[in-house]
């Protein structure tokens, strides 16, 4: 298939000197929030316990742990400043996002020990989930880097019980287990009850050798006194026990490597576990990379950290999503479906590190005459029109039937409204999508621009694709809400204004309502927001974008649960025509 | 040869982003029309030399309007 790949058309032109001297006050913008995201990360890096305290114990941090375990350049952390129970500890107390190791892509997850020694916190159990979903959704190694105290016990009422509360990833586990996943874990310290659970659901087992896992621990065993209270004999009692215990806790390498052989391997260096785990992860399941590359991997022809003068900080603002494009993908090259329909919507075919993906974009800006074609109004980019929702729903098809997982990159601020549009049918049309994107069974990756509103957010790849969008991506433009906040403050407060105004009121205190919810709107979409409530999964610099892509690219293809042969695939002979 | 640059629909000119006896590029930005809350950028249709704006800022203009002139 070379004819149709190894040289495609290009995208996208070099920015002009006056357009990159007007962006400077864009750029301006996007580098604030750029600082602002950076001090939330220094912030969640540095919870709980310094690093040089734990070292000091002959511990290595979970922060560290990572840092030696995955192959130089390739992390792509995530869920750094997801906090949705907005915890005093300022994190849910586990360190994740998508690397290689020993040369092969896996999603890897920490306990952060500088936290309550690793502990069940609240949310901990949300970002966990997010976490073998995502392993599911790439079908590559989970490798678990496990130092967990077990639950939080003052909010146990958080953490412990619940339909998706801490017990849930055990059950994940088995269903990765089920699905051929494999998942490694090294353990490391004291690991009792949930801690034990996490411990051994996993695959295989990497043990330091003072790690221990138990269904119950030290502060289990030594407190069992059913006497219904508490006195001073019974006190003495629990020191006792518990000193005994502390000395030779439950479930260390001598009972579940030496009896149970729960421990495959036991390590005499906090290092040595994730040198075994690199080691094994060289023998995982792992196609080479040329047997899915459709071509060599070409960087684009143009600077990735340019898109940041390209989408303007000022939401009112058009661009050219294909200058985006042309920034992310090998050789700024494309094949774009049915350019000549749909202009609402950029789909096309595009290579990331020689693989190939569907992209999909919102386009910005006038429409052109006569679109939407049954509307006497103009098509704006950013709202969705029937022909583009029709294209959209054809060219996912086509690569659910091809195998080729999908980018998408969203910038919307709905789908247009009317009776007009009811006419149209883009109800339906909007959900028609919302079925070609479940039945792909395809991972995809979406990048929240600039805008993502209303059910457009939804239907555009959004992260509520649960069985499809692997990560959602932020930058420092990202701005998430059903509806812009002041056309939300009319909505709720017009027959308000009415009222008053017709009784004689002043309108005043309605007024400062408005402008309250306006100011909450604001504050409850911005990038940092998103990545703390989880609207996102990281929110990233625009010059990380590639380096996101070519992991996902990279991950989608290491191990694919299906495959469709190059010479049999579809959408390029019917691009192509 | 002069080709005229129509505006794309009714708004108001917001910004003129190069001068005239400016050489531009085809797909190159040259103006912004704030229309329906949006600013819309108006690209020159070829290379060429900006050699005219037809109007000025906040001027509001139809979707006719000739807002430019490009010579070859």
């Amino acid at each position: 298939m070379k004819q149709y790949f190894q040289q495609m058309p290009q995208i996208g032109r070099p920015l002009k000197d006056r357009e990159i001297a007007r962006s400077e006050q864009s750029v301006g913008a996007i580098r604030e929030v750029e600082a602002r995201v950076a001090a939330h990360v220094e912030r969640v890096k540095h919870s709980g316990l310094s690093t040089e305290q734990i070292n000091e114990r002959g511990q290595m941090t979970g922060w560290q742990r990572i840092d030696y375990l995955v192959d130089e350049g390739t992390w792509c952390p995530l869920h750094t400043l997801y906090d949705p129970g907005q915890n005093e500890e300022g994190t849910t107390g586990v360190i994740d996002g998508i690397g290689k190791v020993g040369g092969r892509w896996a999603v890897v997850i920490a306990s952060d020990n500088k936290v309550l020694a690793g502990a069940w916190i609240k949310g901990q159990a949300e970002n966990i989930l997010r976490v073998t979903d995502l392993a599911k959704r790439l079908h590559v190694p989970l490798i678990w880097i496990l130092n967990c105290s077990g639950v939080k016990l003052t909010e146990q009422h958080e953490v412990y019980p619940n339909r998706r509360g801490h017990g849930t990833p055990f059950f994940r586990h088995a269903e990765l287990n089920q699905l051929g996943v494999p998942i490694l874990v090294g353990i490391y310290g004291t690991n009792p009850a949930g801690g034990g659970y996490h411990g051994i659901s996993p695959t295989v087992l990497f043990a330091h050798k003072d790690c221990n896992i138990a269904v119950g621990g030290a502060g289990i065993v030594g407190g069992m006194s059913p006497k219904g209270g508490f006195d001073v004999e019974g006190a003495k009692q629990i020191i006792e026990a518990q000193q005994e215990l502390r000395a030779k806790p439950p479930g260390t390498v001598e009972v579940h490597h030496g009896s149970t052989g729960f421990f495959k391997h036991v390590y005499e260096t906090e290092e040595g576990v994730l040198d075994g785990i690199r080691e094994y992860m060289r023998h995982m399941p792992a196609f080479d990379p040329g047997f899915f590359r459709v071509a060599e991997p070409k960087e684009p022809l143009y600077p990735v950290a340019e898109i940041a003068r390209i989408v303007p900080a000022d939401q009112g603002k058009d661009y050219s999503v294909e200058q985006v494009i042309a920034r992310l993908v090998d050789g700024s090259e494309h094949m774009e479906f049915r350019p000549g329909y749909g202009p609402d919507m950029y789909t096309g075919l595009v290579k990331v590190d020689g693989f190939l993906l569907g992209c999909i974009a919102n386009r910005q800006g006038f429409l052109g005459a006569g679109y939407p074609e049954y509307a006497d109004y103009p098509g704006i980019g950013g709202k969705l029109y029937r022909q583009g929702l029709i294209k959209m729903s054809e060219f996912v098809t086509l690569c659910a039937r091809d195998r080729i997982p999908l980018l998408w990159l969203q910038d919307t601020s709905g789908i247009d409204v009317g009776d007009d549009a009811e006419r149209a049918e883009l109800l339906g049309l909007g959900q028609a999508l919302i079925y070609s994107i479940q039945q792909t069974a395809l991972p995809m990756m979406l990048v929240v621009l600039r805008k993502g509103t209303a059910a457009a957010h939804y239907v555009l790849g959004g992260p509520t694709a649960n069985d499809n969008n692997a990560f959602s991506l932020g930058v420092p433009t990202t701005e998430i809400q059903v509806m812009h906040g002041e056309t939300a403050a009319v909505a709720a407060f017009a027959r308000r204004l009415a009222k008053e105004h017709k009784a004689g009121h002043d309108l005043g205190p309605v007024v400062d309502k408005m402008n309250e919810l306006v100011e909450q709107y604001r504050a409850h979409s911005t990038p940092d927001y998103s990545a703390l409530r989880g609207f996102v999964d990281e929110v990233v610099r625009f010059d990380d974008l590639r380096r996101y892509a070519v992991a996902f690219a990279g991950a989608v293809h290491q191990n694919p649960t299906s495959i469709c042969p190059h010479h049999q695939m579809l959408t390029p002979r019917v691009i192509r025509g | 040869m002069a080709t005229e640059v129509y505006a794309p629909m009714q708004g108001k000119v917001v910004e003129l982003l190069v001068a005239a006896g400016d050489a531009v590029e085809e797909d190159e930005p040259i103006m912004s029309i704030e229309a329906l809350k949006m600013k819309i950028t108006v690209v020159a249709p070829q290379d060429g030399t900006l050699s005219e704006f037809c109007v000025k800022v906040g001027q509001e203009v139809e979707g006719d309007t000739v807002l430019a002139l490009i010579e070859d």
